[in-house]
């Protein structure tokens, strides 16, 4: 008897389960809460009520640390606007915690996720965020004023509305506004063992070869565990040194004649690939540089064990500054890596941004969420966020350029973490005007400069061929998700094969499996996506 | 009939205190339990994280299938078992020589010490001791200086980037771990003997050894096997933490086992349906496994489980 | 003859002694390894070759750790959720394999298999999720407690010990009418310390060292996290720069370093759980149940 009660108590709470978390219906504009403001043209509606209220906001990165209720430059936004907000992070793992609160229906006012990951798109199939057109056109039409109408066709979903806000997002038509370029995958050398090895040319696979056994030659026995090159670290669907970053490097075309193809099939690719190959042979990759993660990497970097490294140099920023502290000369400098004669084609900058911010239909005031949003994007949210209040932190010249007042700049020069607590600028990225983001930015610390400056002239934007992955739960998914696991581990097979005859036999297996598992047919979806980036952004090519 | 039922009826009603101290926990299992498994159903469905529950697609058995024609299937199969069956024979028996021996330590405060001292690794997280275990097995590293020095192995071997070494790395540095973390259970047995039985033994001469081997041991058995019949159970799993950390692209094709394996599909798609038809694939065959382990410890020792 | 004996006794001893402290050195040296890698200064361990003292003492990761104010409720939540948590669990889960350790019991085939099936399947996270939240429980301090207040793994190892108890404790009781509950209460609990500090042990250490609650189910209510949850992240991967991002850059660029504070954290969370066990040791010296038995 007592089972049955606790059976039919079971059944009850699945009962009232099932009703919780039925999907949404999707929402017009005119099923909005009335406006509390009218909206006036051309000027922003944010201004109209800043009474206090809350945003819960969502960020998800387990690493978002912010300063909001302490930093100047928030709370001066705050001040303004009368929008507090109210960050949440995941304390580890983010998809568990973004998977439940999507499951559970407990999404926040206000979310801000990677542009790219595929929840984006089932959270807008769900009706489960707020299309930011509809929102502006009702409440605050000044937001197509401060965004870019080719950014919000990009981000558009299939029912032609958009429902995130990209940041970093640079369209094509934006690009030449920029005036500051960094460019972070650099092939790096130590400055000082370089020299003594006569700086050496590296760029082509003999040379390459040459400079590392010179340098293990030199430094081997010197030096315990001494490393001639490091890589990123092996994933389970490759590495990033010795894939995109290799193949930028080499300039290896993404499109024959218009067209996508597996750019591992490029004959310079694989001729450097066997380079590696023989590397490995000749002793001169050591085995930590397959079995360290980031952080050992990082490490042995500052322990000055590394001799040369294919790298983004901003993930080593602690240890180059440490490396220069010391001894100027003994920090990393970028130089001409790996080439096969074409110019390298590094990716600077394109439409597919960082992340993007999206307002959920569990905002308690999608009216306020939204005007927030317009402020932030716009030039003045930007200078607020960035530079804070003009006559305490902030000056701005003739030309409309904010800069530091001299006391603020110099706490930014001399402690950076200072100067981030007391104004809480650093966290403040998720939104903003990104051309004046990008010009407006302080340059880069001198030991710095040099790597972040040496690539600026092989820059390409990259727009048309990001966005190119397919939704997730489609049989391309699936698909793309095999061969990456098959690169993945064919990979380091290649890079540890005994002689040039297996590498051939091992990468020709790849092609063969690859081609089983069905790239056709990825390859079609993804030509099809390129096509359609092309019109979208009114490319000719 | 009627007189079978109202024998049920009594007897219910003889151990009603009995039932009522059962019952809140078979509720508890219900809540908890049971109830949150028609997410199972997803194995059988192609799932996307804003559906709700129930409004899947129907897949069948597509993902079981992809499963077994996957080529890295029997790969994962043999890591994952063959790693468990070693940690199920010097895994299991050392916490329980390891205990026996030191419940034959005479000094109370030095058995107290060490008892204290063995199980602290228990506390260090996998992923530090992951950290330290790469530095020290690497080809610069302590551990393999030493093992050079005494000449068991040949300079400028890096450890973790071997996979002939990786399933015996896994087992040792898990016994390092859980020894003295594991002997709980059994010095908590030891100190439920009976000391009379000692006494007796002592009074006809038994040697040190034979104490152990004919008192000591015989009287934990049923711990044993009970805990023999979980571990069995828990063959089809592996320590993701552990494997996790000391996984790499070089040692792959020996820690590659299924955890691994749904690790990487996770987050590769986020791919629910698929890790959950591998989660109930394992499943069945653990419940299997510990069903039989179950039948044949009862028949060689009378201890079961149910 | 007698001396050749007491002789073969000592080399026992000896080699018995040796052995065991073979073995503590072997467990304990890591765990100093990490203590005085926690006490030395950021770039020093960077370079390596730290074994057996701090190099250049520094105790600058410690603060790092403690920097942040929240730490103190978070620690206190955690003490919190382990001593009510332990006592709920303990308890509910010995009344319940006190019942099931009855052959007699009825229905007692189909309650276990109940129970074994739980060890092996489970619906995954996101029903589950959905159960917490349909009973409320979400941004609650009761998450920590109501969802772990069982378990059948040691419901199991309740049962083998409550079945070495001998009859006759019972019987004695039952003649006199005693229902069963105040049995299990009065008399079974009572024989039944080594048991029950181990539970509690492996109870104490599981609430302890759980930071996958906090994680998922706390979101709002931040003061609720305890914290393993609050330093999940800066033991898990690189992301210690989140705290060491909050020292000034003259402190961070030599003497902190993400390695380091990973120690540091790693010292400090276990630490106090570490200490427990010596008060409950003196449980498992020896056998209560028997002397109880004969009283």
């Amino acid at each position: 008897m007592k089972k049955a009660v606790a059976f039919m108590m079971c059944l009850a709470l699945s009962a009232s389960m099932l009703t919780g978390c039925g999907g949404d219906s999707k929402t017009s504009a005119s099923d909005l809460p009335a406006a509390k403001t009218e909206a006036k043209e051309g000027e922003p509606a944010w201004k109209d009520d800043t009474d206090p209220i809350t945003l819960d906001w969502y960020v998800n990165y387990s690493w978002y640390g912010s300063w909001w209720d302490e930093g100047e430059f928030s709370q001066y936004m705050e001040s303004k606007t009368g929008v507090k907000i109210n960050f949440i992070v995941p304390s580890g793992s983010e998809s568990e915690k973004m998977n439940t609160m999507i499951a559970g229906n407990t999404l926040p006012d206000v979310i801000t996720l990677e542009a790219a990951d595929p929840l984006v798109k089932q959270m807008v199939d769900a009706g489960l965020l707020y299309p930011l057109n509809d929102l502006a056109d009702k409440y605050d039409p000044y937001f197509y004023e401060v965004t870019s109408e080719q950014t919000m066709s990009w981000f558009a979903q299939a029912d032609g509305k958009t429902y995130g806000y990209p940041n970093a997002s640079i369209s094509p038509e934006q690009y030449d506004e920029l005036t500051k370029i960094n460019i972070y995958q650099t092939f790096n050398v130590k400055n000082d063992y370089y020299e003594a090895l006569g700086c050496p040319d590296m760029s082509t696979p003999e040379n390459f070869l040459n400079a590392l056994q010179a340098a293990e030659d030199m430094y081997g026995d010197q030096i315990e565990g001494f490393i001639p090159i490091a890589l990123h670290d092996f994933s389970d669907t490759g590495n990033y040194s010795l894939d995109r970053y290799l193949m930028d490097y080499l300039g290896i075309p993404k499109t024959i004649d218009g067209k996508l193809y597996d750019r591992r099939e490029d004959e310079n690719y694989q001729t450097w690939l066997k380079t590696f190959r023989k590397a490995n042979e000749m002793g001169l990759i050591a085995s930590n540089v397959f079995t360290d993660s980031r952080q050992q990497v990082e490490e042995e970097i500052a322990q000055g064990r590394v001799f040369s490294l294919l790298y983004q140099n901003c993930d080593f920023t602690a240890e180059q500054q440490m490396l220069y502290d010391e001894d100027p000369n003994s920090a990393y400098i970028a130089i001409q890596g790996p080439n096969s004669g074409n110019d390298p084609a590094l990716e600077g900058s394109g439409i597919g941004g960082w992340t993007v911010t999206c307002i959920t239909k569990n905002c308690k005031d999608p009216e306020r969420a939204i005007e927030f949003m317009t402020y932030w994007i716009s030039k003045e949210g930007t200078q607020d966020a960035m530079y804070g209040e003009e006559g305490k932190s902030c000056v701005v010249d003739e030309d409309g350029t904010p800069h530091y007042t001299e006391e603020y700049q110099e706490l930014y020069d001399s402690d950076y973490d200072a100067f981030n607590r007391l104004t809480g600028m650093d966290p403040l990225w998720m939104l903003g005007d990104p051309v004046s983001a990008n010009n407006w930015a302080p340059d880069p610390q001198p030991f710095l400069e040099q790597m972040y400056k040496w690539g600026v002239d092989y820059v390409v934007s990259g727009s048309q061929y990001s966005n190119l992955d397919p939704d997730s739960g489609t049989e391309e998914s699936e698909i793309k998700q095999d061969i990456d696991l098959l690169w993945g581990s064919t990979l380091p097979k290649l890079i540890t094969a005994a002689s040039d005859e297996e590498f051939d036999a091992i990468l020709s297996d790849f092609f063969e499996q690859r081609d089983s598992l069905g790239w056709e047919k990825l390859l079609s979806y993804q030509q099809t996506k390129y096509e359609e980036n092309l019109k979208k952004l009114g490319i000719e090519e | 009939m009627k007189g079978k039922k109202s024998d049920l009826w009594a007897r219910i009603k003889k151990q009603k205190f009995l039932l009522m101290m059962v019952i809140p926990g078979i509720i508890w299992l219900l809540v908890f339990c049971y109830f949150p498994m028609y997410g199972c159903q997803i194995a059988f469905q192609n799932y996307r994280i804003t559906d709700a529950l129930g409004t899947s697609e129907w897949v069948g058995l597509k993902w079981f299938t992809k499963l077994f024609n996957d080529r890295s299937f029997s790969e994962i199969m043999k890591n994952t078992l063959g790693i468990s069956l070693l940690k199920l024979v010097f895994g299991f028996t050392a916490p329980i020589i390891f205990a026996l021996f030191l419940n034959e330590i005479k000094n109370i405060r030095f058995k107290r010490v060490v008892q204290t001292l063995s199980y602290l690794p228990h506390f260090l997280s996998w992923v530090v001791l992951g950290g330290i275990m790469i530095t020290w097995l690497s080809d610069t590293g302590v551990i393999v200086k030493i093992l050079n020095a005494v000449g068991l192995l040949d300079e400028g071997v890096n450890l973790l980037a071997s996979p002939q070494y990786f399933w015996g790395i896994a087992v040792i540095s898990d016994i390092w771990k859980e020894l003295g973390w594991g002997a709980i259970i059994y010095l908590a047995a030891i100190s439920g003997i009976d000391p009379t039985l000692y006494e007796a033994a002592e009074i006809d001469g038994a040697k040190r050894m034979q104490r152990l081997w004919y008192i000591t041991l015989p009287e934990i058995t049923s711990t044993i096997a009970i805990l023999f019949i979980l571990q069995v159970g828990g063959i089809m799993g592996s320590n993701f933490d552990q494997i996790f950390v000391l996984h790499n692209s070089l040692n792959d094709s020996a820690s590659n086992v299924i955890d691994m394996f749904v690790y990487k599909i996770g987050i590769g798609n986020g791919s629910y349906s698929y890790a959950t038809a591998i989660g109930l694939f394992r499943s069945v065959i653990s419940l299997v496994l510990l069903v039989v382990a179950n039948k044949v410890t009862e028949k060689l020792e009378g201890s079961s489980l149910f | 003859m007698n001396t050749k004996k007491l002789k073969k006794i000592k080399t026992f001893d000896v080699v018995n002694a040796l052995v065991m402290i073979v073995i503590c050195f072997c467990m304990v040296y890591p765990v100093w390894y990490v203590i005085v890698n926690s006490l030395s200064e950021g770039t020093e361990v960077l370079k390596g070759g730290i074994y057996w003292w701090p190099r250049k003492f520094c105790i600058k990761n410690y603060t790092a750790v403690f920097e942040s104010s929240e730490i103190f409720t978070a620690f206190g939540i955690t003490i919190l959720k382990t001593v009510i948590g332990t006592v709920t669990s303990v308890f509910f889960t010995a009344m319940v394999a006190y019942g099931l350790s009855k052959t007699y019991l009825v229905g007692r085939k189909i309650f276990m298999m109940l129970g074994v099936i739980t060890m092996f399947f489970s619906g995954g996270l996101i029903p589950y999720f959905l159960v917490i939240k349909s009973l409320g429980m979400l941004d609650s301090f009761w998450v920590y407690i109501i969802p772990s207040l069982f378990s059948f793994y040691n419901a199991i190892i309740f049962m083998t010990f409550f079945r070495n108890i001998p009859a006759e404790l019972e019987e004695s009781a039952k003649i006199d009418g005693t229902n069963d509950f105040v049995i299990f209460l009065r008399i079974i609990l009572p024989v039944s310390t080594p048991v029950i500090a181990t539970i509690a042990l492996f109870n104490g250490v599981g609430q302890w060292n759980d930071y996958f609650t906090g994680v998922i189910y706390i979101t709002n209510k931040q003061y609720l996290v305890p914290i393993q949850t609050f330093l999940y992240k800066v033991i898990s991967e690189s992301s210690s720069t989140r705290i060491t991002a909050n020292m000034p850059a003259s402190v961070r660029s030599s003497m902190v370093t993400s390695t380091t504070v990973k120690y540091a954290t790693m010292v400090v969370t276990t630490f106090p759980i570490v200490c427990v066990y010596p008060f409950l040791q003196k449980y498992f010296v020896q056998g209560i149940m028997v002397g109880s038995v004969k009283g």
